[in-house]
């Protein structure tokens, strides 16, 4: 295959045809999910809000598989995809090593993907994300989900086969970028991940035929060696867009890469063994082996978020510093363009990410403290926390500058587009703070009916607890226009929206299409 | 200086400045914290999911609620026995689609040693207000030595998954004081025998039948549509 | 009628900095080249700490369990 490529006229990267085309396909495919995944996020929302109870029980149990499936792995992942294809060959100037194995790949993942969602959807998988053994869905649904996972690692070594063809082919000098560094230290996780994946959907799989045997403990073990996990994935990959948003929005520096580099290596070294904190009250386990996993293993991880988050913001500050920013302690934020929604998607990401997503996941994830948290609202509380206002709205962001410099078109509906990150990571921080603190109140997750109406006794929540459970549904309806409104923003950019025209914008100007001087080199 | 975007020039690996030294040190000292306090706790503290943990065959276990509840039982709380154990005794709760099994009554300030399994799938026993919660396998038997230290009329929910009828899955454990009373409640249940408690809304009365319970335990072997179980 | 707009990082980029490394660091005296970001996360801390100890009180409200 001819190897056809343009020179984008912002960043003066050398730009693979296939590598735009791959990135353009795996956004759109996880704009998709995120709108099956929303749609179905607002169907749960308004049955747990008891005021309204919009779906009967079976249905709820099966949206609320449908929303766990598709957004935490469906969506997520198409959109890493995405992210490694633009912080291998984009940002290394290089070729995709093997575009139609990229393509193949993609549509393996689509394919997977789609089955499982007719399986879900057809009431054959209502056994939760966690699909926890012997609660036992058809084997189709576990071979969806097998072959999405295969198709994502083909792409994750297609990803490390591109940091090789650079490094040969020279296309960039010294060291990789340090997005290339954290992307690559994700994409391991994802091996180790997808490995544990393996290690679990096949046997379930094997089950679900009675071919063999499944304990339950152990499943729940691997599988959530599989599940913690892919969150380390998402929070390596996380980090890395928040590098890569500071470095377009403000030109953030990086204050030293000994720092950020062994911070992305110790997402690597201790994540998957810190998965033990999902099993803290469980029988299988003996409290040694569960202090050991949690603390030694997950708190270096923590640690690496911790210098993260110091060393991004930091970035920020000295580069806004260094660009004449530099009345009192916050002159540099204060002055930030809040306009620019990839910068306020940036900020709320690592603020609610970090505040409220990381201090609560900690405390809930001691071994003790577990006692008074497992399986109520403060579990999912947190994790909106993390990876919603975290990692989702990192993407977000990062989209209304992919949208221009990878898809070549303008963002429609711009005023609406810079009030678009308020709004969904305002009503996310509410629902998971509102949602935390029912969760304090005992009130369970995964649970269709907290009045208990059909039950052999009674059980009555404090009276406060509606009162928070309404101001959380209503959080999660704002968070629900943010996300509607970023879907409609994209989508109509993508597909009608206004095309940049060459010579318009170029090393950082917006040209008149009259005046424009030298236009960017040969566009494929 | 550079961008995350940009390839750095030369040797990177180079000291930090002070303030971020200072703020490694810091998260580094905070962690250490974190990391201490767990032994801690199971050194000084009142509150650790140690127990006693064991495989269990479910057919076993259920044989063993079995013995308890005929060793026991003071009574009937519409279809679910009520158990009162002796001080220090091994007591059960079963978990199974979609009910606790039996009603414990217990007494403030007593240590027992509570065994909690499942004999279907995965249960959550989740103690309600006081906010106690474990995961409930089957196969494995997890025995908590737990000491009530106040008097009340406690629910366990089930919060985990188990099917369609998980969330009608609730169970009771009443705690009496060093009177044989649960303050502000009229009478005890499993005095006198046949006690009513807060009326089912199926509206059974009388005891021996097969009321709300015995319904869902009809369907113990019929999950939700679409999610089958295998033993 | 769509309002089509770019994002400022691409119609007014970010002035490129010069190369040399840690002669050009602002240093603002004992809190280093980042004083703002500094005392953010020591708030940070400081409210993690908080809430971690609270559910360590919390938690021993509960029966004796072990």
């Amino acid at each position: 295959m001819r190897w056809i490529y343009r020179v984008c006229p912002v960043t003066g990267l050398k730009i693979d045809r296939q590598a735009d085309l791959l990135i353009r396909a795996h956004g759109v495919a996880a704009t998709v999910a995120l709108l099956i995944g929303g749609i179905a996020a607002v169907l749960v929302l308004l049955t747990r809000w008891q005021a309204v109870h919009l779906l009967d029980a079976v249905w709820f149990y099966r949206v609320l598989t449908v929303h766990g499936m598709t957004m935490l792995i469906f969506f997520i992942l198409f959109f890493e995809m995405a992210v490694l294809y633009f912080a291998g060959p984009v940002l290394l100037n290089c070729r995709v090593p093997a575009p139609r194995l990229g393509w193949a790949a993609f549509g393996l993942m689509v394919v997977g993907a789609v089955l499982a969602e007719w399986m879900m959807w057809t009431g054959r998988a209502d056994v939760l994300l966690s699909s926890y053994v012997p609660l036992r869905a058809h084997p189709l649904y576990y071979l969806g989900i097998i072959l999405f996972a295969v198709g994502a690692l083909i792409v994750v070594l297609q990803f490390f086969a591109s940091l090789v063809v650079a490094k040969r082919e020279r296309t960039y000098e010294g060291s990789v970028p340090l997005i290339t560094f954290g992307a690559a230290t994700a994409a391991i996780i994802a091996v180790i991940t997808l490995g544990h994946g393996a290690g679990i959907y096949i046997p379930t799989f094997l089950w679900s035929l009675g071919l063999m045997e499944v304990d339950p403990q152990i499943y729940r073990m691997v599988w959530w060696a599989l599940g913690h996990s892919s969150q380390q994935i998402n929070v390596a990959a996380m980090v890395s867009v928040w590098y890569l948003l500071g470095a377009l929005t403000v030109g953030s520096v990086v204050l030293n890469e000994k720092i950020s580099r062994t911070a992305f290596v110790l997402y690597v070294l201790f994540i998957s063994m810190a998965s033990a904190h999902h099993l803290l009250v469980d029988p299988g386990f003996g409290p040694a082996w569960k202090v050991v996993n949690t603390s030694y293993f997950m708190y270096m991880a923590v640690l690496a978020s911790m210098l993260h988050g110091f060393t991004v913001p930091a970035g920020v500050e000295v580069g806004q510093r260094l660009r004449g920013f530099t009345q009192g302690l916050f002159g540099w934020i204060r002055r930030a363009p809040w306009g620019d929604p990839g910068f306020s998607s940036l900020v709320l990401s690592v603020v609610v990410f970090g505040f409220v997503g990381g201090i609560t996941g900690v405390t809930i994830g001691t071994e003790q403290i577990n006692i008074i948290a497992h399986n109520t609202l403060r579990v999912p509380g947190h994790f909106h926390a993390t990876v919603v206002s975290g990692t989702a709205m990192a993407f977000m962001g990062l989209t209304y500058y992919l949208i221009p410099l990878i898809f070549r078109k303008k963002i429609a509906f711009w005023p609406l587009a810079k009030w678009q990150p308020y709004l969904f990571a305002g009503g996310m921080l509410i629902f998971s703070v509102f949602m935390s603190f029912a969760g304090g109140f005992a009130v369970p997750r995964r649970h269709w009916d907290i009045t208990f109406s059909n039950a052999p006794f009674d059980l009555q929540f404090s009276p406060a607890v509606d009162l928070v459970m309404g101001v959380m549904a209503v959080g999660g309806l704002v968070a629900a226009v943010g996300g509607a409104l970023y879907i409609l923003i994209t989508a109509w950019s993508v597909f009608f929206g206004e095309p940049i025209r060459e010579g318009e914008l170029s090393n950082g100007h917006v040209r008149s299409a009259a005046g424009a001087g030298e236009s960017a080199a040969a566009i494929a | 200086m550079h961008t995350g975007m940009q390839s750095p020039r030369g040797v990177w690996w180079k000291p930090a400045h002070r303030s971020e030294k200072l703020w490694f040190s810091l998260a580094f000292g905070w962690c250490m914290v974190l990391f201490a306090m767990m032994p801690f706790w199971h050194w000084k503290g009142g509150q650790n999911p140690s127990g006693i943990r064991g495989k269990v065959d479910p057919a076993d276990f259920r044989a063993r609620v079995q013995e308890f509840i005929a060793a026991y039982q003071v009574g009937m709380d519409g279809a679910f026995p009520i158990v009162e154990p002796p001080p220090g005794a091994d007591i059960y709760m079963m978990g199974q689609m979609w009910s606790w099994t039996p009603v414990l009554k217990l007494r403030k300030g007593v240590e027992y040693t509570l065994h909690l399994s499942s004999v279907d799938v995965n249960h959550g026993f989740a103690l309600y207000p006081i906010n106690v919660n474990f995961q409930i396998v089957p196969g494995y038997d997890y025995a908590l030595r737990i000491t009530p230290t106040e008097a009340g009329d406690f629910r366990v929910m089930c919060n985990e998954f188990c099917g369609i009828g998980h969330h009608m899955m609730l169970g009771r454990i009443i705690v009496v004081d060093e009177n044989g009373e649960v303050p502000g409640q009229a009478a005890v249940p499993g005095e006198g025998g046949g006690l009513r408690v807060e009326p089912a809304p199926a509206g059974e009365a009388g005891e021996g039948g097969q009321a709300v319970a015995g319904e869902h335990a009809g369907e113990a072997g019929a999950a939700a549509p679409g999610a089958e179980v295998s033993r | 009628m769509a309002m089509y707009g770019l994002p400022p990082g691409l119609v007014n980029p970010p002035r490129p900095l010069p190369e040399d490394d840690e002669e050009s660091l602002p240093v603002s005296g004992r809190l280093g080249p980042a004083p703002g970001t500094l005392v953010l996360v020591l708030i940070f801390l400081a409210a993690f700490a908080v809430y971690y100890f609270a559910n360590w009180k919390m938690l021993s409200f509960l029966w004796r369990i072990g």
